[in-house]
C-alpha cells in the first residue's frame, strides 16, 4: 500500500512525498519526533500519520516489523512465537525436563534406539498426550500415526489412553476441588478416534503418504503431531544406489519440516540403530547414514544403562546435552522408579 | 489414502493351546505381526510351531483363527511323527470341533526352503496361494522354522556381504509384513542362538530387550543374525533350558529321605514386544505338547 492511498490530508501527503517517503515501509522505522522534524509539522500530527500508516498496513504485531523480504520475521518476533509454543508432554517429568517441557511443535524430533527400548511406546504416548485438553496444559489436538513396521497394537494404545484419562482425573481431584463440573468426559475410545492411523507397506507408499499429508492437514487443522514409526524400515532394503536413497530421504525430511512449520505441529520420527564399522571396532549409530543425521532438528537416543532406560539429547539447537532415565510401565512412559524421591503430580 | 479407524482395528490372536502361556502372551500370538522365538536346539521351538499350527484351526470363539497354516521348514527332516503325535492328542481334546474322519494335519501345508533367495521366491508365490485358500479353509498362519538356517552358511564375514545379508533381512521381513497385513496373518519365526565368547562389552554387551543377557544350558548366548534382524521382528520370545539339581522329598518305607534329582527347567521369557510387559513363565514339554507350569 502506498502513501497516496493513506487516509490523510492532501497537504500532509504532499509533504511526505516531497520529503522522500513514498512507501509505507519507509515510515515503519522512523519515530514520530524525527518525522515531525523532517516534515516540519507538529509532533502530534506526525504521530497521527504514523498511526494511520501502521493501521493500514494491518500489522498484527504491536511493534511494526520491518520486513524486507515477504514472510520474513524479526528474531524478536520469533522469540515471542517460540515462548508461546506449547510442548507435548511425554508423561515422564524427567524426560520433559531435558526436552525443555516436552516435544516441541514446529520442529522435527528424531528418536532412535535398539529394539525393545520403548520407541513405539513413546510414539503412542505422544499420540495420546497431544490430546490432553488445554485446561490440563495440553494441546487438545489430534495425532497422525504412520506405522511402517506393524508395531502399533491397539490394545496397548487403549491401555495408555485409559491411564492418561485416569491421571487427568487424579489431577482434577487434587487441585480443582471446586470445579465439580470439570469432570473428565473423555473416554479411551475418543482418544483412539482422534489418532489417524496409516499403515504403510513400502517406501513408495511412505513417500506418497507424506506428499498427501499436505492436503490431509489442510482438511484436519487440529492435528498437532505426526509420528512416523519407523522412518527407517522401508529404506534399508532394495536401494542399490545410495545417492538416490539420500536424495529421497532428504526430500522427505524437507517436506516434513515444511509441514511442521506451516501447520505448527510436532513431527516425531522413530529410527532404528545399526552398527557402524570403523576399522577394527564397531559403533552404534542411528540408521540411514550421516546425511540423514543432519536433516532433523532434534535427535534423541534411547539406550540401556545398567537396568534402566535412558534418553540422551544427541543433537538440538536449543537444548543442552543431557540424559534422563525413564521407564515403560503398564500405564505408558513414566519416570523411572528409582528417581521418585517424592510423589510428583502431573 | 484414508486413515484406518483404530476402533475397528482389532488385533486378533492365535491361542498356543495352553491357558497359562496364553495369559502370559495376552491371548496368544498376534496377527498382522511377526513374532520370533529364539532358543538353542532342543528347547521346544518346533514344538510350539507345530502346536500353533494345530490350534490355529480352532474356531475363533475358542481362541483359534479357524484357519490352515503354511509351515516353511529349513531344517530337515520335517518332524512328521511328532506332528502326528500332537495331532492325536489335539483331536482327542478338541473332538467336538472336528468331524469324525477329519485330519487336522490336512490343513498344515508344509514346504521346505533351502536358501534365502528360495524363500523370497516362495513368498512371491504365496500371495496367490493364500488368495486361493480363501475358498476352503483360509491360511492365516505362516511359520518359518527356522530363519537362521537360511543365513548361516551363504555369507562371508566381509562388510559387503554382511550388508547384503541385512538388506535381505529387511526385504524378507517387509514381504512377510505386507502378507501379514494383507491377509491378517500371524507370522511365527524361529531363530537360533550363538554363544557369546569373551567379556560382556562392545557388541557382546549390547542389550536388546528386557533381559540383560540370555542364558541357556549355563551359557551366555545371544540370538543369531544380529542387530539387523532384531529390527525386523515385532516381538521376541526366548526359551531357555537349564539342568537344575533340586532336592525332592521322598516318602520311603523306612521314613522320609530326600533325593537330589536333576530336573530340566524350561522357561519362556518375553524379550521385547510392543504389547507385553516383561514376564516369564516356566513350561514343560510332554507327549501332549508344550504347556506352561504354574508354581
Amino acid at each position: 500500500m502506498e502513501i497516496w492511498r493513506l487516509p490523510i490530508s492532501a497537504s500532509q501527503r504532499g509533504k511526505l512525498i516531497s520529503a522522500g517517503y513514498t512507501s509505507l515501509s519507509s515510515l515503519s522505522s522512523i519515530s514520530s519526533s524525527d518525522l515531525a522534524r523532517e516534515l516540519k509539522v507538529s509532533e502530534s500530527e506526525a504521530m497521527n500519520i504514523l498511526k494511520v500508516a501502521s493501521h493500514s498496513r494491518g500489522s498484527e504485531t504491536s511493534n511494526a516489523s520491518c520486513s524486507i523480504v515477504e514472510g520474513a520475521q524479526s528474531a524478536w518476533d520469533m522469540l515471542h512465537d517460540e515462548e508461546s509454543l506449547m510442548h507435548i508432554t511425554t508423561s515422564s517429568a524427567d524426560l520433559d525436563n531435558i526436552l525443555g517441557g516436552g516435544i516441541h511443535c514446529k520442529e522435527v524430533t528424531e528418536i532412535g534406539g535398539v529394539p525393545g527400548i520403548g520407541k513405539t511406546q513413546l510414539g503412542i504416548q505422544v499420540a495420546v498426550n497431544v490430546q490432553i485438553p488445554n485446561d490440563f496444559g495440553g494441546l487438545g489436538g489430534k495425532a497422525i500415526y504412520i506405522d511402517t513396521e506393524g508395531s502399533f497394537m491397539v490394545e496397548r494404545a487403549f491401555q495408555i489412553a485409559e491411564a492418561c484419562i485416569e491421571d487427568m482425573s487424579e489431577y482434577n481431584r487434587f487441585l480443582r476441588k471446586d470445579f465439580q463440573e470439570c469432570k473428565i468426559k473423555m473416554l479411551p475410545q475418543d482418544i483412539l478416534e482422534n489418532i489417524f492411523y496409516f499403515r504403510i507397506c513400502s517406501y513408495t507408499e511412505q513417500i506418497a503418504l507424506i506428499n498427501y499429508l499436505d492436503k490431509f492437514l489442510s482438511e484436519h487443522k487440529d492435528v498437532k503431531v505426526i509420528v512416523v514409526d519407523s522412518v527407517t524400515f522401508h529404506f534399508r532394503q532394495d536401494f542399490d544406489d545410495m545417492a538416490l536413497r539420500t536424495r529421497v530421504l532428504s526430500g522427505m525430511a524437507l517436506k516434513l519440516m515444511n509441514l511442521a512449520k506451516r501447520f505448527s505441529l510436532a513431527v516425531v520420527l522413530l529410527n532404528q540403530v545399526t552398527t557402524k564399522h570403523t576399522e577394527a571396532s564397531f559403533q552404534l549409530a542411528l540408521a540411514l547414514g550421516d546425511s540423514w543425521s543432519h536433516t532433523c532438528t532434534n535427535r534423541i537416543v534411547l539406550y540401556w544403562n545398567g537396568n534402566e532406560r535412558y534418553a540422551y539429547i544427541d543433537k538440538s539447537p536449543s537444548l543442552r546435552s543431557a540424559s534422563a532415565a525413564y521407564s515403560v510401565t503398564a500405564r505408558g512412559i513414566r519416570n523411572s522408579s528409582s528417581s521418585c524421591k517424592r510423589i510428583k503430580m502431573m | 489414502m484414508t486413515p484406518q479407524s483404530l476402533l475397528q482395528l482389532t488385533s486378533q490372536k492365535c491361542t498356543t493351546g495352553c491357558p497359562i502361556l496364553d495369559r502370559l502372551l495376552y491371548g496368544g500370538i498376534p496377527c498382522d505381526s511377526i513374532t520370533e522365538i529364539v532358543a538353542e536346539s532342543g528347547s521346544g521351538k518346533t514344538q510350539i510351531c507345530l502346536q500353533l499350527s494345530l490350534h490355529a484351526q480352532l474356531p475363533v470363539s475358542h481362541g483359534g483363527l479357524a484357519a490352515s497354516s503354511l509351515y516353511l521348514h529349513t531344517e530337515f527332516p520335517f518332524p512328521f511323527r511328532r506332528l502326528h503325535q500332537l495331532c492325536l492328542s489335539f483331536r482327542s481334546s478338541n473332538a467336538h470341533h472336528f468331524p469324525v474322519n477329519d485330519n487336522p494335519c490336512d490343513r498344515i501345508f508344509v514346504q521346505s526352503v533351502h536358501t534365502a533367495d528360495h524363500l523370497l521366491e516362495i513368498m512371491s508365490k504365496t500371495d496367490p496361494f493364500i488368495e486361493n485358500s480363501k475358498n476352503q479353509v483360509p491360511v492365516r498362519l505362516i511359520v518359518i522354522d527356522s530363519i537362521a538356517a537360511l543365513f548361516r552358511s551363504d555369507f562371508d564375514n566381509t562388510p559387503v556381504e554382511l550388508k547384503r545379508r541385512s538388506s535381505l533381512f529387511f526385504k524378507i521381513s517387509s514381504k512377510l509384513k505386507a502378507l501379514a497385513k494383507r491377509f491378517n496373518l500371524a507370522v511365527l519365526v524361529t531363530n537360533q542362538v550363538v554363544d557369546l565368547v569373551g567379556p560382556n562389552e562392545g557388541i557382546n554387551g549390547l542389550r536388546i530387550g528386557n533381559l540383560v543377557c540370555l542364558h541357556t544350558s549355563g551359557r551366555r548366548v545371544c540370538p543369531a543374525l544380529g542387530l539387523a534382524w532384531a529390527n525386523c521382528v515385532n516381538s521376541r520370545l526366548f526359551l531357555s533350558r537349564n539342568e537344575e539339581v533340586i532336592r525332592e522329598e521322598n516318602e520311603k518305607s523306612n521314613g522320609q529321605s530326600c533325593d537330589f534329582v536333576k530336573k530340566k527347567m524350561r522357561k519362556l521369557y518375553v524379550v521385547f514386544a510392543p504389547h507385553l510387559p516383561e514376564t516369564s513363565c516356566e513350561f514343560e514339554i510332554t507327549r501332549e505338547g508344550l504347556f506352561g507350569v504354574e508354581r
